[in-house]
């Protein structure tokens, strides 16, 4: 008896509640569709979007629980995980809610794609709270090898086709050099996979600064800037989001790089407690890139989709200001600069997805002249650019001004000044759209706007990506004024997060701001 | 009150875009303009209500907003600000009116000037240097719309040039507050609790220079103005009231309120050469406006001299030239807001502006003589001739800086003299001569149009004659100022013995 308790207590598998939640959604949904047929498709995607709310809500009730460590030191559902694990499923709602109506005009299947996207939406949730290193890799490729099913979905469209290999291509590899980065940090710490124990494993050893250490950092880093994104590692990213399904865009660019962003923070600042600054060296260099190529190429852009894909890694540039901080204030201007891009990015891919189910384009040029036929998406696009631009009083400038701020306060002026810059680079290109679809007068409209479908919400699927749409929108309006409870959230986050606890204290110590005696007294 | 004066334009806006639709232009700019005289008739009531004798903050509001950040919704005004505001409702009334009848798009149109009355106002009356920068930031999109869709043949060029180089300008008044926010490692942005003291001169030597750059942007300083003469040029009238009138008064605002307030000592070692830049700038601007054939061009010029002349006197920081730099800044508004809306006029009805094509507009019965004489009365006020206020602030700007930067006092006294010979030049050709027999039908000038001129060039009249209505409330603010930034005078005085 005594066995068999202490084995609960040690798997402790609430911890994973919220998992569990999404995989029986995607049961539902799988065998739903089998015994529904196409009948199943009217209230399949309501009851994925269902699953997914109960899992938030189970995220919320696990909030500040008091034993995170689940599966034997496997998983760990702290605050910070849950945050990640709250922005990755919210992004999958959202994103189900835009992608009914365009899978449905595609005539392929809906409830495998839905089953597909949960299964990424289960390995990114994994990912953000994966504490050991097999555990790591397996949720990692379960969102990869997901996404490349999203990605090439479009089974007829070539594009589709050749985005999927692309992806697959990069992927794979970028997943094997990660996998060697690995295998090396468990040789290196004598066969330890939890990332605790290698931690302090590798700082009692005498390779806490040693040449394979710094080969590991690499080649995890590698895999790691894959997936957000950052400049050199980003070639994948405009040939991707160009040529998939856009509700895939959305979630790649939101999910997948938020689940990126946990692997991160977990990782680096744990496992690699040992060589901080090396790993603060080669992500001021990936910001500095991603900053300067995302903000720069995107200006060059003739469709929408492209645009979107630099403004996404210029994006993630501005996120790692935050990673290289490395104080409480940075990781929470991160988190809550994911939260608000959130909406920000798909809101704006709402936009995109009804412009293009109306007219079959996404050309930016075919968007002059829109707002006199249609002043709702209009407002709605308008809107969420402004805001990824960084204009005020949109969340986009709160999250952007949090970032710069905590970067500024670390001491990184170099960085912050190049964010600023960069952000005016930035205003323009986003402006070119809303100056398409605003100033362009009635003449000067494009052939797609000219021929204008009427405006019809009550179509199949339409309703819920106006619902998506709208909320979106509005998140985005007003998150910045009201962005109290964000920011605290963002803030209480990282503050009782453990593992970031003891790293900045120890960070502190190392770089002699606080003195020693201070931290026990 | 100062919140009601923030979120009643806001809610204004958004009530415009809401209502239903199919209402007509006219009437849309009735509702406006009641909107707007609302707002007009709020800051009357708060300068009544506004104590002379109090130099500081009044009418103060205080919530917590983002504490992580140092960002609080803090308001007030003082003398400095307070005049300001007002100017902003009064020239709002005269861009809804100085826009033709049948202005296209007329919801957005509306709906845009209200929300730029509240960012002006949100601007002016914020107490915290992250919520300055919010509204500063906030002035971008609506002026970048308002030039892209009611401009010129060249206003897609004008307008992106516009919003690139304010941007900038914000990006680096952004970066100056951070700058001197953590440098002192205070974790408020209010302005009562940030001080630059216990900094290296050096450092604030640098800080000060990239905020003299975020503002010099927007004033404009002749060596960034470029963006001035195609935005106001491409612009409609209305909007360069507002561009001109009020949002190039934030630049000077800023300059005097975070630059000289927020680094006395600082500023002791730049005014120097503070100085030489607004001589230059006068200068260029006056030289630069004799050359224009075309008559917006003209005045988007003799704009940038006579904003040179506020830097000038800012930078002696007298307690006489200091006043003369706030009275400056209202009388500048008001001028170039009745300059403009004459040539909006003249431009609406003669359909040019070309300077060799004009001709003859005093012609009683044909021509357009009640706007030719209200063209004159401007003409005359912006080159400083007295009996109107821009006499006024010039002389008291002339006497203040006069024994601090004598060359320079004396290199403005003598552009003040090109002013006047470049608007002789602009009112010889439009106003006098013979009109074309063949050209010359114009439209009748209605009094929606007249009234506002005539209310403006009342105002420049009144405080010509009696400057003190304007001074009372900007002095014992200016003072206070004075007492703080005190030692520049003794540098000056320091160098010119040693």
């Amino acid at each position: 008896m005594d066995f068999s308790s202490n084995i609960a207590s040690q798997l402790n598998a609430g911890t994973i509640l919220p998992e569990g939640i999404v995989i029986i959604t995607l049961m539902v949904v799988l065998i739903g569709d089998l015994i529904g047929g196409r009948n199943a498709r009217s209230w399949l995607p309501y009851g994925a979007i269902a699953g997914l709310l109960a899992s938030i809500a189970a995220l919320y009730t696990a909030w500040d629980s008091p034993s995170t460590i689940g599966f034997l030191g496997a998983f760990n559902g702290d605050n910070l995980s849950i945050v990640f694990r709250g922005i990755i499923a919210l992004s999958t709602v959202v994103t189900i809610l835009m992608s009914i109506r365009y899978v449905e005009q595609t005539g392929t299947s809906l409830a495998e794609f839905i089953a597909i996207m949960l299964t990424a939406t289960l390995g990114g949730m994994f990912l953000s709270g994966a504490n050991e290193l097999v555990m790591i890799f397996v949720s990692l490729e379960m969102l990869s090898i997901s996404s490349y099913l999203m990605t090439g979905y479009m089974k007829r469209d070539p594009r589709s086709n050749e985005a999927a290999l692309k992806y697959l291509l990069i992927g794979a590899s970028s997943s094997a050099i990660f996998l060697y980065g690995s295998s090396l940090l468990y040789g290196l710490s004598g066969g330890e996979t939890t990332l605790d124990t290698i931690s302090t494993k590798i700082l009692a050893s005498d390779s806490s600064s040693s040449l394979g250490l710094a080969i590991a950092l690499v080649f995890v880093i590698a895999g790691i800037a894959f997936k957000i994104s950052a400049v050199p590692f980003h070639q994948w990213t405009p040939d991707v989001y160009e040529g998939s399904p856009t509700p895939v865009v959305a979630f790649l660019s939101v999910g997948s790089k938020a689940a990126g962003f946990a692997l991160a923070i977990r990782l680096l600042v744990t496992a690699f407690s040992s060589i901080v600054d090396e790993w603060h060296l080669i992500f001021t260099a990936l910001a500095i890139l991603s900053m300067v190529l995302g903000n720069v190429v995107a200006l060059a852009q003739t469709s929408m989709k492209r645009m979107l894909a630099y403004s996404s890694i210029g994006q993630a540039g501005f996120v790692m200001i935050g990673l290289t901080a490395g104080t409480n204030a940075g990781y929470s201007s991160m988190v809550f600069y994911l939260l608000v891009y959130l909406f920000m990015n798909l809101g704006a891919f709402s936009g995109v997805i009804l412009f293009s189910l109306r007219t079959g384009t996404d050309q930016i040029s075919e968007y002059a002249g829109l707002y006199q036929k249609d002043p709702l998406l209009t407002l709605g696009l308008s809107l969420c650019l402004l805001s990824l631009g960084g204009i005020p009083p949109l969340a986009g400038f709160f999250g952007k001004i949090y970032l710069f701020w905590a970067g500024w306060q670390a001491g990184l002026y170099g960085l912050v000044l190049l964010a600023l810059v960069a952000s005016v680079v930035s205003i323009y290109y986003y402006i070119r759209v809303v100056k398409m679809m605003v100033v362009k007068e009635p003449h000067e409209m494009s052939d797609s706007v000219k021929n204008y479908p009427e405006i019809r919400w009550n179509l199949q699927g339409m309703r819920p990506l106006q619902v998506g749409l709208v909320l979106s929108v509005i998140a985005t309006s007003l998150a910045g004024i009201l962005s109290n409870p964000l920011f605290s959230l963002a803030n209480d986050s990282v503050t009782s997060t453990p593992i970031l606890q003891s790293t900045i204290v120890n960070t502190r110590i190392s770089q002699g701001e606080i003195p020693s005696s201070n931290i026990n007294p | 009150m100062l919140s009601f004066l923030l979120c009643f334009p806001v809610l204004g806006a958004i009530l415009i875009g809401l209502i239903p639709s199919k209402l007509d232009s006219s009437r849309l700019r009735q509702i406006t303009a009641i909107l707007a005289f609302i707002i007009f008739g709020a800051t009357i009531w708060l300068l009544t209500q506004f104590n002379l004798s109090d130099p500081g903050w009044q009418f103060s509001e205080y919530l917590p907003w983002a504490d992580f950040i140092g960002l609080s919704y803090s308001l007030a005004v003082d003398g400095l600000s307070l005049p300001l505001i007002a100017l902003n409702s009064l020239l709002t009334i005269i861009a809804i009116y100085s826009i033709g009848e049948n202005v296209e798009r007329p919801r957005l149109y509306y709906a845009l000037t209200l929300l730029i009355n509240a960012g002006i106002t949100g601007a002016l009356a914020s107490q915290n240097l992250l919520l300055f920068v919010i509204f500063y930031e906030l002035e971008l999109i609506p002026f970048y719309l308002m030039i892209a869709i009611w401009g010129g043949e060249k206003r897609g060029y004008a307008s992106t040039k516009f919003l690139l180089y304010t941007a900038v300008s914000g990006l680096l008044v952004l970066a100056a507050f951070l700058g001197i926010g953590f440098l002192n490692g205070a974790s408020s942005f209010d302005y009562d609790i940030i001080t630059t003291e216990g900094l290296a001169l050096n450092t604030k030597l640098i800080l000060l220079t990239v905020l003299l750059i975020g503002f010099g942007i927007k004033i404009p300083l002749v060596p960034l103005h470029t963006w001035l003469p195609d935005a106001y040029t491409e612009a409609s009238p209305a909007v360069t009231i507002l561009l001109g009138g009020i949002l190039a008064k934030l630049g000077t605002y800023g300059l005097i309120r975070f630059g000289l307030q927020l680094f006395p000592d600082a500023w002791a070692i730049v005014s120097p050469g503070l100085a030489i830049i607004g001589t230059v700038s006068v200068l260029y601007g006056a030289l630069s406006a004799i050359a224009q054939k075309d008559i917006k061009r003209m005045v988007a010029y003799s704009s940038i001299g006579h904003m040179g002349y506020i830097l000038v006197a800012a930078a002696a920081g007298t307690r006489l030239s200091t006043l003369g730099a706030v009275a400056q800044m209202i009388s500048h508004g008001l001028i170039l807001a009745l300059l403009f809306h004459l040539v909006g006029i003249v431009e609406r009805k003669v359909g040019t502006r070309d300077l060799d094509v004009l001709n003859g507009l005093m012609n009683p019965i044909r021509g357009l003589p009640l706007t030719s004489a209200l063209l004159i009365t401007a003409g005359m006020a912006s080159a400083g001739i007295p009996g109107l206020v821009g006499f006024a602030a010039e002389f008291i700007v002339f006497q203040g800086s006069f024994s601090t930067f004598p060359i320079p006092t004396l290199l403005c006294i003598v552009a003040s003299g090109l002013t006047a010979v470049y608007f002789v030049i602009l009112l010889n050709r439009t106003c006098f001569g013979k009109l074309d027999n063949e050209k010359s039908y114009y439209p009748p000038v209605l009094p929606t149009e007249t009234i506002p001129a005539l209310v403006l060039t009342l105002i420049i009249l009144v405080l010509g004659v009696q400057p003190n209505w304007l001074l009372k409330w900007i002095e014992p603010t200016t003072d206070l100022f004075v007492v703080r930034v005190h030692p520049i005078e003794q540098v000056a005085v320091n160098n010119k013995l040693n």
